[in-house]
């Protein structure tokens, strides 16, 4: 919605974005430590983690009610919640806030499971543009196998089974994988994605990700809170 | 031929859907389910299959709205959107698949109330409508109308005051009837830009139920045997009607095939 976009409020809003193994969790707990030994107010808002739809979400994956249309709408509920109730309220206290998996993890998901690109952009044209949004850009093996190692057997619509590209739980998540990151890749210019080579080592892809943070920080001086 | 509001769905064939889409809309105590009932079994009569369906029934999502709505904690996107999850729930496990099979399809309210309410609770009206740009254009939409005058004993001597009906969400420091008043006024003033906007059939629904339902009757008779509606708010050009008269007087077997659009004119 227009009420919103480019935000004035006091607060930050950075997020991270980049299919399951790309390592965006990780660098986002980093950034979350070194904001709060800073002396900011940092807060962290998961992705799907209303407490309102999360009964309903759940229910419909357990029973694999979710069509494409469903699932798209249910997230979108849960995100304005989260909007609503959550970030809005604390980019207005200037908090800085940091989210795992923002708009363009649905954009991604709902294109791939067939819905209109124009539709999924204005569901969710009522959130707050981020101040910066990061993408780990990895290829589709590195992730595999960070992924695949690290994890018991994959969920179904985790690994796109819905879509009906495989039978086989592991090659569906990598068919769904790879047309995800086609995705991630056309929203790059689309929505200016700041690209970190998540093939990096660690420490070298954190202190990319608190240069780029610490350039927008600096203006905004005033949201240092006594530690 | 069936068409959506901009956006088709996923897999959808949307030249399969050969059942019929009737909705029936109207503000909250005007009569809706009193309708229904009674048009579903006069078109089992007719040898008509029906599915009735309905707002906030959907398997999936029926359960957590009214979870959600009794702590009424939801900010006005969020609703809108969880309505809206659960509208696509039943239209296509439910409305779709009946369609296909060639039912006739009566639903107790469409997008047009969830909608209205939104665009009541200060949310975008061209976002509210991509919102719902999936959605399937109904065969007809019959709009009953009461003033709020008419409708404040109905609702109140039948079941009294519901916090959402009167619209406390939008005005808590109201009592009541009071906030009852002004939130079920401002919705009429959307459903009538509605109705010009979407082409709905307006019905007075002030008489008695069995008035309403006879032009029900009429309305559905019109749309099952393919006639084209009276136009509402353009007459059609008298050159172009004469000229379909002529033809139809010229093939006699028209009428039987049904699909066809201008038996009224022919009559």
């Amino acid at each position: 919605m227009k009420r919103y976009g480019e935000h004035r409020f006091p607060g930050k809003l950075f997020v991270v974005e980049g299919i399951d193994g790309s390592g965006k969790s990780t660098q986002l707990m980093l950034v979350h430590q070194w904001l709060r030994a800073e002396g900011y107010g940092v807060v962290f808002s998961e992705w799907n983690s209303s407490p309102l739809v999360r009964d309903t979400t759940r229910r419909g994956k357990k029973r694999q009610m979710l069509i494409p249309s469903t699932f798209s709408l249910l997230h979108a509920t849960d995100f304005a919640d989260r909007m609503e109730h959550n970030i809005i309220p604390l980019l207005k206290a200037g908090a800085v806030v940091l989210c795992d998996r923002y708009i363009y993890t649905a954009f991604g998901r709902d294109v791939v499971r067939g819905m209109d690109p124009k539709w999924a952009r204005g569901l969710y044209s009522f959130a707050v543009k981020p101040t910066l949004a990061f993408y780990f850009r990895v290829p589709l093996e590195v992730a595999m196998k960070r992924i695949l190692t690290g994890r018991a057997g994959l969920k179904y619509y985790e690994a796109g089974m819905d879509l009906g590209l495989s039978d086989d739980p592991e090659e569906s998540f990598r068919l769904f994988q790879a047309r995800i990151l086609e995705e991630y890749e056309k929203m790059i210019p689309e929505f200016d994605l700041t690209v970190v080579d998540a093939t990096l080592p660690i420490e070298e892809q954190q202190e990319q990700m608190r240069q780029h943070v610490r350039a927008k920080l600096a203006q905004a001086k005033r949201l240092r809170v006594a530690p | 031929m069936r068409e959506s509001y901009g956006v088709v769905l996923p897999d959808l064939n949307l030249a399969e859907l050969t059942g019929k889409l009737i909705v029936i809309e109207g503000t909250d105590g005007v009569g809706r389910s009193t309708q229904i009932n009674l048009l579903r079994p006069w078109l089992e009569q007719l040898g008509r299959a029906v599915l009735d369906t309905g707002l906030s029934r959907s398997e999936l999502a029926g359960r957590g709205i009214k979870q959600a709505k009794e702590g009424h904690t939801l900010g006005p996107i969020t609703l809108s959107l969880f309505y809206a999850t659960d509208f696509a729930d039943r239209l296509e496990n439910a409305i779709i698949p009946a369609l296909r099979s060639g039912f006739v399809v009566l639903t107790d309210r469409y997008i047009y109330s969830l909608m209205a309410r939104a665009i009541m609770r200060g949310l975008d009206p061209g976002w509210v409508r991509n919102l719902y740009g999936f959605a399937l254009r109904p065969d007809a939409i019959f709009y009953l109308r009461v003033s709020v005058d008419d409708l404040i004993p109905r609702v109140v001597f039948a079941r009294g005051f519901d916090y959402w009906e009167s619209g406390m969400d939008l005005f808590p420091s109201e009592d009541m009837y009071e906030a009852f008043r002004k939130y079920q006024t401002a919705l009429l003033v959307q459903f009538d830009k509605l109705a010009e906007a979407d082409g709905f059939e307006v019905i007075d629904a002030t008489p008695d139920a069995h008035a309403v339902f006879r032009r029900l009757q009429e309305g559905i008779s019109r749309v099952l045997s393919g006639e084209p509606r009276a136009p509402l708010f353009a007459a059609e050009a008298p050159a172009a009607t004469a000229e379909k008269v002529k033809e139809k007087e010229g093939k006699p077997g028209a009428q039987a095939s049904g699909k066809e659009s201008d038996q009224e004119a022919s009559r």
